[in-house]
């Protein structure tokens, strides 16, 4: 079987990464509003982003709307093409199948 | 951030390839149904202010609706705040759509909402100029909603080519041609022509959007 990349294969990861790929590239997203589309808690969102974040898959970014501090989240060149190979592989394996 | 000690959930890998592709797509079909929820609302208010309004506009003017006839003054405001509803609630919701996202689509969704404040004024302004140059009320009956109906069709072909979307170019022509076809029947019928060529092309695009919206949810 092909290898599939570790850091996207695992549920919660996966789901982040199909929703940051749905975004246009050069789209980032509030954390809050990622978490909607996702419905994970916080504390579960962010250590699943920290593992992509160090796989370079995902940049973090903290700014400042006024006063309120903002987290955008988006996905990196590299993950975006990571999540194409990994889609590309999942069809290949699905496809030597039948 | 802090540290959680609680063990991330869904961390485990995943069971087949097959578990993974379902999983991909029903997160981003369950993303769409999340960001494009609203839009069969902002078709169904439209459907409403353009089959009501105008029929009431048609049931204003001589000659125009055979069973019963409105005050034109009451013609016009009913139509008037059907209009103002449909803006409103097609900004509010619209403005939903793309919220806590930022970058490239941003800019675009600017330009979209930019050209309906733009088209609409030019066609308003127009108004006043055509007005001023002698045209009667009968004529304005036949210029506003041909002028307005054909800057809405191409704003929704501009909608269509920027997210590729079918339903706005289908859309997009069938009001453009029944803006463009409507005067042809004079006043007062080209009202009754855009109440139900104009009004039941977005009643159908409405419906056409809610089904294919939940049919992707399954």
């Amino acid at each position: 079987m092909t290898d599939l990349d570790p850091v996207i294969h695992a549920a919660a990861r996966l789901r982040i990464t199909a929703t940051l790929a749905s975004l246009e590239a050069g789209d980032r997203i509030t954390f809050p509003r990622l978490q909607e589309l996702l419905d994970m808690t916080a504390g579960n969102l962010s250590t699943h982003l920290r593992k992509l974040e160090e796989a370079e898959y995902v940049a973090v970014e903290k700014s400042h709307q006024g006063r309120t501090p903002v987290t955008f989240v988006t996905l990196t060149r590299r993950g975006r093409r990571a999540f194409e190979d990994y889609t590309d592989a999942l069809r290949a394996v699905l496809g030597g199948e039948e | 951030m802090t540290t959680n000690s609680t063990p991330p959930v869904d961390d485990e890998p995943l069971q087949s390839p097959d578990e993974a592709l379902a999983l991909i797509r029903e997160q981003q079909r369950s993303v769409e149904r999340e960001q494009l929820g609203g839009v069969p609302w902002i078709l169904g208010v439209w459907a409403v202010a353009w089959g009501l309004g105008f029929l009431a506009l048609w049931s204003g003017y001589d000659g125009g609706n055979p069973w019963f006839q409105l005050p034109l003054p009451a013609a016009g405001s009913i139509f008037g705040a059907l209009l103002v509803t449909a803006i409103v609630t097609s900004a509010v919701v619209g403005a939903r759509i793309g919220r806590g996202v930022r970058g490239d689509s941003a800019f675009s969704g600017a330009i979209y909402g930019v050209s309906w404040v733009v088209g609409s004024a030019a066609v308003f302004v127009t108004g006043i100029a055509l007005s001023r140059a002698g045209a009667d009320g009968a004529l304005l009956s036949l210029y506003y909603p041909a002028a307005y109906a054909l800057v809405a069709g191409l704003i929704y072909l501009m909608g269509a080519a920027l997210w590729r979307s079918l339903d706005q170019l289908v859309l997009g022509v069938i009001i453009a041609v029944v803006g463009a076809v409507a005067p042809l029947f004079g006043a007062p019928t080209n009202n009754l022509v855009m109440a139900v060529l104009g009004g039941g092309a977005f009643l159908v695009a409405a419906v056409v959007m809610r089904v294919s919206l939940s049919r992707r949810a399954r």
